[in-house]
Formats: C-alpha cells, structure tokens, sequence
C-alpha cells in the first residue's frame, strides 16, 4: 500500500515534468546538438582528422569510423555541454519553482511529510536523470546508424582520464557503450542532486541552477591546476568522469566502486542537507 | 474535533499570533476574522503544519498537528491562501495528484465531486484556461478528497461574485448539514461569516479578542432607533424607563421594558411616534466595535 502510493505519487510527480514545454524542448535541444555533432563528424576535414588518429594508432579507420564511435562522442561531448545546464535546471526547478509558484501550500494541506514528498521528488529526478542519458544515447545512435550504418566497432580516446580503447567487434562495443551509458547516468545524478539540494533552499530556481553550475565548472577548473593535481580524485566533476574506466579494456572494479560509492555518499549528503533546510522552513506568502 | 491553544508565533523578531487560543466543536462552522495581518492566514498555516509554532498545540481530533502532522491531517481539507493549481495540468490531473498525496486516487469519488462543485464539463481542460471562479470551485473539490471531516478554508469566496458566493455558502452549508463536516474559515465577508457561522473568533494585531456565538450577537440590552417629536419630552420618558440614549433618534431599553408599552407611554404623553424599530446589532457592527471602537 505505502508503496503503491508512493509510486502513485512518482507517476504524479514525473507527469509534471513531462507536461511541461520546457522539458520537451530540452529533448529538441539535444536532438539538434546531436545532428551538429554528427555534421561535423561527416566533414571530409573530421574524418581526415580522425583517420590520421586511428591509424597512428594502428587500427584500421573503416573499423572505427562508425555509429558507435560517434555515439560514443555524441554522449561525450552533449552531456558536458548540454547536459550539465539541463539537469541543473531541471532539478534546480523541481522544488523551488513549485514554493515561487505556490503549488506547495496546496501540497502541504495534505497529509504528506516534508521527507516523503522530497524523496517522491528525488526518486523523480534520478529517474529522470539516468533515463535521459540513455534517450542521448540512443537517439545519437539512430541518427549514427542514418548517417554511416550500424556496423563496425567502438573507438574511445579519452584525454583527460586517460582512456584508450578499441573495440572491433559491434557487440563488445554496443555493451561497452551500454555501460558507458549506465555510468555517466548515475554520474549525473550527482549533478542532479546539487541542484536539488539548491532547490531545496530559499532561493529562486534560477540561482539553484546557476549556483550548481557555478560550483561545478569552478570544480572542473581547479583540478586543472598544477597545484591541486595530486589532489584531482578529490573533485566531483573527476569522480563524475569515472564512468570513462568502464569502457578500459580490462575494467578496474575498485577504481569505478570507489568513485561510486564517493558520489553516493556525497548524494546523500546533499539530500539530507536539503531536507533540513526545507523541514525547518514556513510555508506562507 | 478542533482544539488550537496558546499558540505564539513570531516573524523575523515581531509577534504575529499571541497566545490564540479557540475550539471548533464537530459538525461546527467557525468563522475566524480579523484585518489583513491580524494572523488568520498564520493560524491555518499552524493547524496545517506549515508553519511551525514558537509555542502551544493544535490538535485535531485529538491528535496533535506539532507532533504527528500526517496522521492529524489525514481527515482534513484545505484551502491554504491563494490556491496554485498545476496551470498546465488539466483540473482532472490536478485533482488526480493531489488526492495522491493522501491515499490512491478514487476516480469514482473524485467524479462525484467534480459534479457536485459544478465542472464536468471543464474538469479535462488545462487549469491555465480556468476563470477565478472555476479555479476556486477545483479547489473546493481538491480539499473535498477524500470526505474529509474537517475543512479549513483561507478566504474561499475571496474574488466570487455574488452568485458565485451564494452558491459557495449553499454548498458549505450543505455539506455541514448531510455530512456533519466540520468547518474552519477566514474571510472578510462579514455578512457571509454572519449567514454562514455558528460562530466567529477576532484576531486583532494576532491577539484573540473575541470569540462567541453569531446568535448572541443581540443577546445584550437591546437598541432601537425612533423618530421621537419633540425629542426633549421622549428623552425624559426614555430615562425614566431605565434606558440610555446612545445619540438622538437611538437609545437602549432594558430587557423587562416592552417596547409596545413603551410606545404606548410616548403616544399617551404627546410624542409623535413617526419611527420605532429595534437594531439589529450585526456581525459588522460587532467587528468594528472591537477593531475600530465602533467608527465603520
């Protein structure tokens, strides 16, 4: 019964999501920065580029110039770009528009605790976080597979995290990508969850979502400096990018479960901190 | 059924409730006024949680709101200031959710309420197409899922029009009467208050200052108003009957002084009596009487 409810009240929570026009044009947004990438990837010029690549690398280009490979790029390059603002924004919203819009006073005239409704509202962004990665992932594909057919393998070259992997056959590389896609799901729930624990405060939704980017691209710059290097496993855009160790050829289970378990547990860290905010507020114009 | 006692509560250091303390008996509707600021708002707000007391206890149905929210709620429909529905929700959505938050959602009951507060038809358009009166009838029928036995209602007829508030004091009524709700509202339709409450408390500055029945408003010495000539021989008869001259043309008799035979008197002893009428001392005069010591 408490869970059936509560999954009554997640349908209700997504089906707001989903009947908002905003989030429908995040779905158009991507699907454009999608079809630029695959552009760009059909210009003689990329595919020179790459193909000096893989072949420095000694592999052979027509393996790895493929749907896969794009694919692979296409996730790469659209959540650091595109993803990063739209689950910022979209979790940013998730509470604090509905107290700036006054929907919460009608919530809370119900029988429902402060937690609950935030773990209704958490449980809604996770899913929706982690799920949206895979429409990325798979709509890029469609397009790929228009674009150059399905077959071949899956190049990854990854600079920052220092990943190189080549996998020839289509079906190593589809579940590589697979778990690739699972991983950088569960990584942006972190991204998420900032912005959720922002949205939690007293503060309108668009300083949630510029706070949380803010921190994150600050994040991102100082591990780049010579002096934090050492320290670099300490950041959370780092720790977010462990997802890259999947798709090494011999995958290093303790170096992926400990990142995990560190974004996890930050996670929860930020869930609880927005809940003591939000459970010590007045609802009242 | 409803018991707030000695609540305090404070906004960024000034006093916004004092010690208010009031009982709503079942199948009660009580009426709680006061100005813009007096702590109306501020009460309902505590006895739906939502705003958190510096100190005392409401309870409903014997259940504590401070130390067990969801359970106290659970009997309990609300209308909390303003109602913000989902605009880009239809009604049906918006009322599909929200019950939600209480127990599954009972399509057969939500239909019922939707026709008896009047939108079958509308009740699958998108709320931003809603005019005032509709939004307000949708959220009449969000605080009635699931059959609560207590409504608490902040404003509810703030912006009807008048045929809009007749309907909304019918349905109220009726409501009280088949189901036996009991009802906690605020409003500043005093003659509303008036037709509508068994009784009314006053907040003033989030001080209680009145609480009582709206049948006893006339239970004090009772005030007639007269068109007396020559009024200098009726004053004389109206002293000598016990009363007290409130202004020229009004003044109060005892309870034991008939007024026929008091007219009688002023018609034996040569006053003409063009005007003779009891005042009917209503809601309105006693608000201002307490908030503004009786200038309207």
């Amino acid at each position: 019964m408490t869970v059936m409810l509560f999954l009554q009240q997640l349908r209700g929570e997504l089906r707001k999501l989903f009947a908002r026009p905003r989030t429908w044009m995040g779905y158009g947004a991507f699907l454009i920065m999608e079809a630029v990438i695959l552009f760009v990837y059909k210009l003689d010029r990329s595919q020179r580029a790459m193909k000096g690549i893989v072949e420095r690398n000694g592999l052979e280009f027509g393996t790895y110039y493929s749907s896969l490979t794009i694919t692979f790029t296409i996730m790469l390059i659209s959540m650091v770009l595109l993803g990063a603002i739209y689950f910022a924004l979209v979790a940013g919203d998730i509470v604090a528009k509905e107290n700036e819009d006054g929907n919460l006073r009608l919530v809370f005239a119900r029988p429902i605790s402060r937690f609950r409704l935030l773990l209704v509202k958490y449980a809604a962004v996770c899913l929706y976080t982690f799920t949206f990665v895979f429409f990325v992932g798979i709509s890029g594909y469609l397009m790929a597979v228009t674009a150059v057919g399905w077959e071949g393998g899956l190049l990854v070259m990854e600079q920052k995290m220092k990943v190189f992997a080549a996998y020839p056959e289509w079906v190593d590389g589809a579940k590589r990508l697979a778990l690739a896609a699972t991983g950088i799901g569960i990584s942006m729930i972190t991204l998420s969850s900032i912005a959720f624990m922002f949205s939690c405060l007293k503060i309108k939704p668009a300083a949630a979502s510029i706070i949380t980017l803010t921190i994150l691209f600050v994040d991102m710059i100082l591990q780049e400096f010579p002096f934090f290097k050492p320290y670099e496993s300490w950041f959370v855009t780092w720790r977010m990018s462990a997802w890259v160790f999947l798709m090494e050829q011999q995958i290093s289970w303790p170096k992926i479960i400990e990142s995990y378990a560190f974004l996890g547990g930050l996670n929860i860290t930020l869930f609880i901190l927005g809940w003591l905010s939000f459970q010590t507020r007045d609802f009242k114009t | 059924m409803l018991e707030v006692n000695g609540i305090w509560k404070s906004f960024g250091g000034k006093a916004a409730l004092e010690d208010v303390s009031f009982k709503v008996a079942k199948g009660e509707i009580f009426g709680l006024l006061g100005h813009n600021g007096a702590g109306k708002s501020t009460s309902l707000g505590i006895i739906l949680g939502m705003v958190a007391t510096d100190r005392g206890e409401v309870t409903i149905d014997g259940i504590s709101v401070v130390k067990d929210r969801a359970r106290a709620l659970r009997k309990v429909g609300a209308i909390f200031e303003a109602p913000a529905f989902y605009d880009y929700l239809s009604g049906w959505e918006n009322l599909r959710l929200l019950m939600s938050y209480t127990c599954p959602f009972d399509a057969k009951m939500a239909r019922e309420v939707v026709q008896r507060v009047g939108l079958t038809d509308r009740i699958h358009s998108k709320v931003r197409t809603y005019s005032h009166g509709m939004r307000q009838r949708l959220a009449l029928a969000q605080s009635l899922l699931p059959e609560p036995e207590v409504l608490l209602l902040d404003e509810p007829t703030d912006g009807l029009d008048p045929e809009g508030i007749k309907w909304f004091r019918d349905f109220i009524l009726g409501l009280r009467n088949e189901r036996g709700t009991t009802v906690l509202f605020n409003s500043h339709l005093l003659a509303e208050v008036e037709l509508m409450c068994d009784r009314v408390a006053i907040l003033r500055q989030g001080k209680r200052v009145f609480e009582g029945s709206v049948d006893g408003l006339n239970e004090d010495t009772p005030v007639y108003e007269a068109d007396l000539q020559p009024w200098g021989t009726a004053l004389g008869l109206i002293h000598g009957a016990g009363g007290e001259v409130l202004e020229e043309g009004r003044f109060s008799l005892p309870h034991e002084v008939d007024p026929a035979a008091f007219v009688a008197t002023l018609v034996g002893t040569g006053v003409r009596v063009r005007a003779f009428a009891p005042v009917k001392r209503s809601l309105e005069d006693l608000y201002m009487e307490i908030l503004n010591g009786g200038k309207k």
